[in-house]
């Protein structure tokens, strides 16, 4: 067993775990916040999409011990998270979840890309959301859904990953050298 | 009486739905959600040949009572599973292996640990020596004579074999054209998103087992479970959580199913098994797996008259209660008509048992099989004749006037207007500007191909057409209790179960509809078999007509003494009143349903004398006509073949659909795009191979290909509206058509794009090796030929 | 779908690593991004005794750019590589493949380290760094030792890695001058593993050629024929067919029919993006 300590929805949760044990076990299981599915377990259908240090991730495919004085967020911790609102209430006004099993991947998976991409299209959306299974839908609402919903929240959701500015990056290309 | 007519208040409209809360934020109980203190797991161990004499199962010495095996369960019955004909063998199927496995995955043995984790470590401890028997994988080579038996005792490997003769097939032989065509539709799993699981304890206070299934049906898992266990049906509740999707493969009893339930009543604590996705590949219901070697005829103006030939049914190593497989091949025979006047029919159809995991019913069950079959038949024909494949449909269709129509199969092809929906799928995909573009010629070398294909979907079907199948358990009807509590609320229990299709909007719609109030202060409540009148679940795409007309028949009649007691609070004649906007109307005033209920709940003083207090019916209901209500439709699909990688995109998939009243399009249109991802799935993705030792090759989504956004076209849909004549409101169900079709259109599209080199498609999926292959092959022939 | 126990321990420094990994009788593994081994371990198809966290090991995060080169720490995500947060001395070619690998919240995780000790052989980055002719510095028992990819690599699953050994990172050269590429990928599905994939580059207008085909046997090589061919100026596709064909005789020979021609398909769909450019 090892000790660890994670911040899951903004509470710091302390405990030994099996060096095994999924980060979605762990929040599944010890924490006992189900909304992170577990759908292959092998990383495949993003049931388990969680966000791990900002960054979306497959808590599957994530070992708890690694996640030690690291920050996970996961559905129920964005409750109150203005994109997530905003696409809630698309993905139920373009009827966009039939069973709801991949719903909260979907969702966590749509803010991330609202959140790196300003009002993206439709091939946008489909291409983002590759590896995001549902049996369902046949996606077409879920796409429409994250359409409108970027399209309301018109890019104000960015969040910045240094450098955004494609300047930044060209002083290392070749030509700037 | 309520007033109601089809187009007015709740039916039509796309209310958004109730279910949708709890899942956007998170809340849904789904079966792996619910936590039972004092709770173990299950891990089961798994053969892992597919054909075996079981000679020693080794505990391992300090896993004591942690490791259970057939003989550890107890005395059970084994389920008599398939339609009641003498002629359909008995494949008894143990809840965990006795002296046999048939499959690889058949659960041998299931361990007991706090963890699912600890429960895997301990299987890997257990020893199993398996002394390996000839694996049957082949179910046309099954059936040649001196084939190994699955089973020692049967005299060939089919559980059932039948003719089904139709017309004066004899005549066919004298036909103009006559064409033969082999056409295969490989094995693959349902994939709900969801896996399955059971969970299972003794309840002592109420002296019964509770078992939490992630089921389709609870009321029919109950039976079968009380039987397998030997529990009197009383002492056995079935409670269904959320149910992250089935499209059939959570609607057979399964040997775990019965494994936990026999363990929770062995240890007196509550005990779980969650399937894993490898699990679900290689040991849930399979589906699809159909082999046909047809000729097709008719006449040189292109009328078409008869198909004979034979039908192969892969359907695994056993029968699944209560259904087994035989209907895979009556429901593909009976469908090999289409929607045309084929009079004559001959085909010998075989149910083969194999060493692979059994088959069960998956979104359009047999369907897609013969819908594949028979449209690529016709546009063969149509290749044959140089005639355009749509107008050779056209000239064979069913015809509105011609309704309603018995095929030469018996199937009673009821309302629909099949010309229109053809001509409408033609206007919406634009058939003749992709004849246009094809001549053009695409400048990245792909080819453009055009493919159509026609489904009918019978739905509702009640008491004829499963006795007419000799169905052990006959879903001829469906039941519905509306109760209105003391403050004019609704609560609605059903038989059938939602796990997707959005029956807690819809059904409160139709009770909505006929009580005159707002379906948000409606529940309907389901899964539960404590508190659920009996019914059958939700399959065959029979919720819609079944449980919508139960809840209709309910309402009503709760709306009549809801009116009745209105009338005598009004002191007026009932025949002066109305329901309207949630109160009863009468010359001099109106009353709620609130004061109303209120009378009749808690304060009957003040109802009519004679009249018995509360407000709670339970009705049944069942269509008039019960051999079913047929939706229809025609897919229209254009591809793009790269012709070396045989890689295909679709770029433009279109529908028209009739499904008759819809109580919900939003809702319609969601069940027609989602089954239509699930057919593409079927035509393009999805398969399960196997090895010639009956392995199977695709156990984990690395292998098996499930399609997402990229690959899944946002449908064009066109509705036409042609009411059933049989049921409330003139509804038909509709879930499983948009799986039907796809294979059949998409397959017609890629030949059509390399029609000039008369390559063929008959194989599904038309994975890219598969495509080019076949483009490879009918390139060399044309060469060899010039 | 549970891993089997195992022991855990996350290395402090590069040295801890190979040491831990290096142990005696005690089967090991690295753990960067876990993309493909957690998956591997939940099957249990990997039985380890010992998981080495080596994913904060500051020394492999190292992202630098020199006048003649680029080098990328063994830790660098795809998903950094895909943003341009990594220096581009290759006109968009390494951004683009790092794009299309698997699925984004995979990237986020998943290493260009990880991927090339792996050396599953229809992985992307393999492909990608023989193209572009990048070297490899891996520090274990015996010291620092630097090797080119195209050498590394030895067949399906096969590096020289021995055990104890961690690779630091790749040290790919940078073009001078444009560098002009193209790729194609075949897959069943999007984010599924390739079943073939080709880069082709050229250094200006005819500089130095470079076509590389992986996913189509135990590891990527260069095409020399088909290199050499476009080398020679513009070559038409139907003068480049019987350069892919030799090539895929020499190096794939057990390719059948339906693999031959898928692959040269893509090699063509490459040649033909680097044109474009």
């Amino acid at each position: 067993m090892t000790a660890v300590t994670i911040e899951l929805n903004g509470v710091k949760i302390s405990d030994d775990v099996e060096p095994r044990q999924t980060l979605a076990d762990f929040v599944r299981d010890r924490c006992g916040l189900t909304a992170t599915h577990l759908g292959c377990e092998h990383g495949a259908c993003g049931a388990c999409t969680v966000v791990l240090d900002g960054e979306a991730t497959r808590s599957c495919l994530s070992l708890a011990v690694m996640c030690d004085g690291r920050s996970v967020l996961t559905l129920e911790g964005l409750r109150t998270d203005p994109v997530m609102d905003v696409l809630r209430r698309h993905f139920h006004e373009s009827h966009a979840l039939q069973c709801g099993f991949c719903t909260p991947g979907m969702l966590m998976m749509a803010r991330d890309i609202l959140q790196r991409l300003p009002c993206p299209e439709d091939m946008t959306v489909r291409h983002e959301l590759s590896g995001q299974i549902c049996r369902c839908t046949g996606y077409a609402n879920i796409v429409k859904a994250i359409v409108a919903a970027g399209q309301e929240l018109g890019g104000r959701n960015l969040v910045d990953r240094a450098p955004a500015d494609p300047a930044d990056a060209a002083a290392f290309d070749s030509e700037g050298m | 009486m309520a007033v109601h007519s089809p187009s007015d208040g709740w039916i039509g409209t796309s209310l958004l739905r109730k279910e949708d809360a709890r899942h956007l934020l998170g809340h849904g109980m789904f079966i792996a959600d619910i936590r039972v203190p004092g709770l173990q797991e299950i891990a089961f161990v798994r053969s892992q040949m597919a054909h075996a004499r079981v000679r020693q199962i080794t505990v391992p010495a300090d896993a004591a009572g942690g490791v259970f095996t057939l003989a550890d369960l107890g005395p059970l019955n084994i389920l008599e599973a398939g339609p009641e004909l003498a002629a359909h063998r008995h494949s008894p199927y143990p809840a965990l292996a006795d002296e046999r496995v048939r499959y690889v995955g058949q659960p041998i043995a299931a361990c007991l640990k706090p963890t699912r984790a600890e429960a895997e470590d301990l299987a890997d401890q257990v020893g199993l020596e398996l002394e390996e028997l000839p694996a049957i994988v082949d179910c046309v080579k099954a059936m040649n004579p001196g084939s190994p038996r699955v089973f020692d005792q049967w005299p060939d490997n089919a559980f059932i074999s039948s003719t089904v003769k139709e017309g004066e097939p004899d005549t066919l032989a004298a036909a103009p054209i006559r064409l033969r065509r082999q056409l295969r539709m490989n094995r693959q799993a349902t994939v709900s998103l969801e896996c399955r699981g059971s969970l299972a304890y003794w309840d002592y206070r109420n002296d019964e087992l509770v078992v939490y299934l992630s089921t389709q049906g609870g009321h029919v898992a109950r039976r079968g479970l009380a039987q397998a266990l030997g529990l009197p049906e009383h002492k056995l509740r079935v409670i269904a959580p959320d149910v992250g999707g089935g499209f059939g493969g959570k609607n057979r009893m399964m040997p775990e199913d019965i494994a936990v339930a026999a363990i929770a009543m062995k240890v007196g604590h509550p005990v779980r098994w969650i399937e894993d996705r490898r699990e679900h590949l290689m040991a849930s219901v399979h589906a699809r797996d159909h082999f046909y070697d047809l000729t097709i005829s008719a006449e040189a103006d292109g009328t078409l008259l008869g198909v004979e030939g034979e039908v192969y049914i892969d359907a695994g190593a056993y029968s699944l209660w209560p259904t087994g497989s035989f209907m895979e091949a009556s429901m593909a025979s009976r469908n090999l008509t289409g929607p045309y006047r084929i009079r004559h029919l001959n085909l010998k159809t075989f149910t083969v048992a194999t060493n692979k995991a059994p088959m069960g019913p998956y979104r359009g069950v047999a369907r897609p099989g013969a819908c594949f079959a028979i449209e690529r038949l016709v546009d063969e024909v149509a290749r044959e004749l140089g005639r355009e494949p749509f107008d050779l449909r056209r000239q064979n269709i069913v015809t509105a006037a011609e309704m309603p129509y018995q095929t030469a199969a018996g199937m009673r092809l009821d309302t629909g207007d099949y010309i229109a929906a053809l001509d409408l799928a033609r206007d919406m995909i634009n058939l003749p500007a992709i004849r246009e573009r094809q001549l053009r010629g695409e400048s990245d070398g792909r080819a453009i191909g055009l493919g159509f294909a026609f489904y009918t979907e019978q739905s509702g079907h009640g008491q004829v057409e499963w006795v007419k199948r000799k169905s052990r358990v006959v879903p001829g009807y469906e039941s519905a209790n509306a109760r209105m509590l003391p403050d004019g609320t609704v609560i609605i229990h059903v038989g059938t179960q939602n796990h997707g299709q959005g029956h807690e909007t819809t059904l409160s719609q139709i009770a909505a509809h006929e009580l005159t109030i707002d379906p948000s202060r409606i529940s309907v409540r389901y899964g539960d078999t404590a508190t659920t009148p009996f019914g059958f679940g939700t399959f065959a795409s029979r919720t819609i007509v079944f449980a919508g007309g139960a809840v209709a028949r309910a309402s009503r009649t709760l709306g009549e003494k809801i009116q009745r007691i209105g009338a005598h609070l009004l002191q007026a004649d009932v025949a002066n009143t109305r329901l309207e906007a949630g109160a009863v109307h009468g010359p001099s005033g109106s009353v709620s349903f609130a004061e109303i209920a209120q009378a009749a709940n808690i304060r009957q003083e003040h109802l009519p004398t004679g009249l018995d207090p509360l407000l709670d019916v339970t009705a049944t209901y069942e269509p008039k006509e019960t051999g079913g209500v047929f939706s229809y439709g025609t897919h229209a699909v254009v591809v793009a073949v790269e012709p070396d990688t045989g890689s295909v995109e679709i770029l433009d998939y279109a529908v028209s659909e009739d499904c008759g009243t819809m109580i919900n399009p939003m809702i319609v249109d969601g069940q027609v795009q989602g089954g239509i991802a699930q057919g593409i799935g079927t035509a393009l993705y999805e398969e399960i191979p196997y090895d010639e030792m009956g392995q199977p090759l695709a156990t984990t989504f690395g292998d098996y290909m499930v399609p997402c956004a990229p690959e899944i076209p946002t449908v064009r849909m066109g509705h036409l509206v042609t009411p059933a004549l049989a049921t409330e409101y003139g509804v038909k169900g509709l879930g499983e058509g948009g799986a039907i079709a796809p294979p059949a259109a998409i397959a017609n599209a890629v030949a059509d794009a390399f029609r000039h080199i008369g390559a063929s498609f008959n194989e599904t999926p038309l994975t890219p090796r598969r495509v080019s292959e076949a483009i490879d092959r009918a390139r060399r022939a044309k060469r060899a030929v010039a | 779908m549970k891993a089997a126990p195992f022991e855990y321990v996350r290395a402090k420094t590069v040295a801890e690593a190979s040491v831990l990994l290096g142990r005696k009788g005690v089967t090991t593994a690295a753990i960067a991004g876990g993309q493909s081994l957690v998956p591997m371990l939940g099957l249990r198809v990997a039985l380890i005794d010992l998981l080495v966290d080596i994913s904060r090991l500051e020394d492999l995060k190292v992202v630098t750019r020199t006048p003649d080169s680029v080098w990328l720490g063994a830790l660098t995500t795809h998903a950094a590589i895909e943003d341009g947060l990594t220096p581009d001395a290759f006109g968009g070619l390494m951004r683009r493949i790092a794009s299309q690998i698997s699925y984004r919240a995979v990237r986020n995780r998943g290493t260009i380290g990880g991927s090339v000790a792996l050396a599953d052989p229809a992985a992307d980055w393999p492909c990608c760094l023989i193209a572009l002719d990048a070297s490899v510095r891996i520090v274990g028992r015996n010291g620092v030792r630097v090797e080119r990819v195209a050498d590394f690599i030895q067949g399906q699953y096969e590096t020289t890695l021995a055990t104890g050994d961690i690779i630091m990172g790749f040290d790919i050269p940078a073009p001078a001058g444009r560098l002009r590429w193209g790729f194609a990928k075949v897959t069943r599905k999007s984010g599924a593993f390739a079943h073939s994939m080709a880069i082709a580059t050229m250094r200006g207008k005819d500089g130095p050629a470079a076509v590389v085909l992986g996913a189509a046997g135990p590891h990527p090589r260069r095409l020399e024929a088909t290199t050499g061919m476009l080398g020679l100026g513009e070559s038409s596709e139907e003068q480049l067919r019987p350069a892919i064909a030799a090539d895929l005789e020499s190096h794939f020979a057990d390719q059948d029919a339906y693999q031959k021609r898928m692959h040269t398909a893509t090699i063509l769909r490459a040649v033909r993006e680097m044109r474009t450019q």
